[in-house]
């Protein structure tokens, strides 16, 4: 690869990261108030669905995004309620939700315009340069010539850092997710924070999930999301946690997919099947390299009952 | 359920293990049989109801959907046939995923397994020789279980040789199994000049046979029940099975027993990757005798959710997944005459599976996945 090439390919490793990391940014909130985020995919899938959908009959991208946001935070309520009320499962009750998901998209996809998936090509959102930024050599191109989304997740990243290391609510977030017995003796509900912090993520993936139908590709097709939800929980644990270096991770599974897209084009002696097993293998190859370093917020995964105290 | 009171705790001796072990039984004694009928039929039932205000909400008579749909699953024999097909590697993959949820393993990967599967068994049919006559199907048989239980294998061996969660390892070899299909499809084993990726047709005497003369029914169901059998008994019945079912109930009591949670966890993924690589060759051999694109698509997924609405429970598997099985040649039925998309099963499935999963965690039912 020549400079403009690797150029255009560090800014496509962006762009591919941003759906990735609204994702592993919301589950990163479900996950250290202490749930396990495999709904994440779900979210996303709604959330693009959402999006499009109301951008396809509104033509507002605007109300599309809040659409996105607002189905994403529906999908997480069903995890919110079933979780943290009912203490159901969250590794199953995640999985639970992508089916459902998957299964009222396409349906809808259907049922709502008569039978038949309308024919959807909506105007993608375009780069927005940044004056001066965007004019530097080299990483101007690659930082600031990136769509709305892409800025917008970026700011997101330092706004959820500071919110988790900074502020009295990201303290109650980390101690839910830690001890909720200790939260709730201090004067917190544990059952509360841990609902609004999966509704809250939900609405992170699902503007995740926009990015995708909108930013992206301009339409919704059944399933679209394809694993990115997983994906992102690999970002997630790669990142232990914490939201810089989760971005990161997502900015590594970015520049995967990113290769892989060229890699095609290389005329390499291995089909463009075994190229596309990439991102999952190099996730599960990062994960195992990982091993068991990682440390999980305490209480993950564990159900929290006032009467169990 | 009689059974759980024959929970031999002479194979294992001390008082913290005895403690465990009346606990354990204890706590199964709430999940008796109607109980966890009532519940199935009830989640079922709610989101059955849930998904009549969709079918409204797109216009469409929920009634006439739901009586399109019955017709569809049991209105003939053909349609029988049809539906009983459908539940085969449902129910052989779900038997599998209950066992692993009885050990609190969490294997979702059943779709990548079922794969494999359909992959080793389609490499036998296709490599043997014209004259190897019957004895193709059980050795296709045989390396679709090997090759099942060997992708649950490298899932295993990640997950406890480097620690990461088996959700992650078996959803993302899922995608990988998934693309190994469309990879030798398009290279060794497919049929060329075919417009669609699939392997040529197999011959004659790889086919499953019949079980009823005039349709479309395979052996594959019975394969499946002699399956549930056998997991039932294993559950119930022996040392390995005890094993499983201490270390879902209390793992700390299991370790101080002695019991190897990588050694039991290793042989239940392997064991259900089996079965569903079994599901795969049957799928491959019965339904379509060739291998085909996709044709594992959602089957992981029903897996897990045949096992929940089971109540992990691996004899209650058989008419979970002959459950899943009619409704879902019913919604194909429904689809073609109503005009109500198909989809729907999915609602109804992932509803039903956050319905169930929701009244075992208040403890409706005292078990615990």
């Amino acid at each position: 690869m020549d400079g403009a090439a690797i150029i255009e390919f560090l800014a496509a490793s962006i762009r591919i990261a941003t759906p990735l990391l609204f994702g592993a940014l919301g589950g990163l909130l479900s996950e250290r108030a202490g749930t396990f985020a495999v709904g994440i995919e779900g979210m996303m899938l709604a959330g693009a669905f959402g999006g499009a959908v109301t951008t396809l009959l509104t033509t507002d991208v605007g109300a599309g995004l809040a659409v996105s946001a607002a189905s994403g935070a529906a999908a997480g309520l069903i995890v919110a309620v079933a979780t943290a009320k009912f203490r159901a499962d969250h590794m199953v009750t995640g999985l639970a939700l992508n089916i459902f998901v998957i299964g009222l998209t396409s349906f809808l996809l259907r049922g709502l315009f008569g039978g038949q998936p309308p024919v959807m090509q909506l105007p993608t959102l375009k780069s927005l340069p940044i004056p001066y930024l965007a004019d530097v050599p080299g990483i101007g191109r690659v930082l600031f010539h990136q769509p709305v989304l892409t800025y917008a997740a970026f700011a997101l990243t330092l706004a959820i850092s500071v919110l988790l290391a900074k502020t009295q609510t990201g303290l109650m977030l980390r101690a839910v997710g830690e001890n909720p017995e200790a939260a709730f003796t201090a004067g917190s509900n544990p059952v509360r924070v841990r609902m609004v912090a999966i509704v809250v993520g939900g609405a992170l993936a699902g503007l995740g999930g926009a990015v995708l139908s909108l930013q992206e590709v301009g339409t919704f097709t059944d399933g679209m999301t394809n694993g990115r939800g997983f994906i992102a929980l690999a970002a997630i644990i790669v990142g232990r946690w914490m939201p810089f270096p989760t971005l990161l991770g997502c900015l590594l599974f970015g520049g995967v997919t990113a290769l892989e897209l060229r890699v095609q084009g290389w005329d390499l002696p291995v089909s463009s099947y075994v190229i596309q097993m990439t991102p999952y293998l190099a996730a599960l190859a990062v994960l195992a390299g990982i091993g068991r370093g990682a440390r999980l917020p305490a209480a993950i995964g564990t159900a929290f009952a006032r009467n169990r105290l | 359920m009689s059974e759980d009171g024959s929970v031999r705790v002479d194979e294992v001796d001390g008082g913290a293990v005895a403690t465990a072990t009346r606990h354990f039984v204890e706590a199964l004694a709430g999940a008796d049989w109607l109980r966890a009928l009532l519940l199935a039929s009830a989640a079922v039932a709610l989101a059955l109801g849930v998904t009549a205000v969709l079918i409204a909400i797109s216009g469409k008579n929920p009634l006439v959907a739901y009586a399109a749909l019955v017709r569809g699953a049991v209105g003939s024999i053909d349609r029988i046939a049809f539906a009983l097909n459908k539940s085969t590697p449902y129910i052989l993959g779900g038997v599998g995923v209950a066992l692993c949820f009885r050990a609190k393993v969490i294997n979702i990967g059943a779709e990548g397994q079922i794969a494999v599967g359909g992959i080793a068994a389609s490499w036998v049919a296709l490599s043997t020789a014209a004259s190897s006559g019957a004895s193709v199907i059980p050795a296709a048989i045989a390396a679709a279980a090997l090759g099942g239980a060997g992708w649950a294998a490298f899932a295993a061996t990640i997950r406890l040789t480097r620690g990461v969660h088996e959700v992650l390892c078996t959803l993302l070899l899922n995608f990988v199994g998934l693309l190994l299909v469309s990879e030798v499809l398009h290279g060794p084993m497919g049929e060329p000049g075919a417009g669609f990726p699939q392997s040529p047709l197999f011959k004659r005497q790889a086919w499953l046979p019949n079980l009823l003369a005039g349709t479309d029914l395979h052996i594959g169901i019975l394969i499946a029940a002699l399956a549930v059998v056998a997991c039932h008994m294993l559950l119930w019945r022996t040392t390995f099975g005890f094993r499983l079912r201490l270390l879902g109930a209390s793992p700390a009591a299991a370790a101080y027993a002695g019991v190897s949670f990588p050694r039991c966890a290793f042989a239940v993924m392997a064991l259900a990757g089996g079965l569903a690589g079994v599901a795969g060759g049957i799928e491959v051999l019965g339904v379509h005798y060739r291998l085909i694109e996709g044709f594992s698509l959602g089957f992981g997924f029903n897996a897990v959710a045949v096992a929940l609405l089971a109540s992990i429970n691996p004899m209650a598997v058989l008419p979970a997944g002959l459950f899943l099985g009619f409704l879902e040649a019913g919604a194909l039925a429904m689809q073609r005459e109503v005009g109500v998309p198909s989809s729907l099963v999915f609602v109804i499935e992932g509803l039903t599976m956050v319905f169930v999963l929701c009244a075992i965690g208040i403890g409706i039912r005292q078990q615990r996945v």
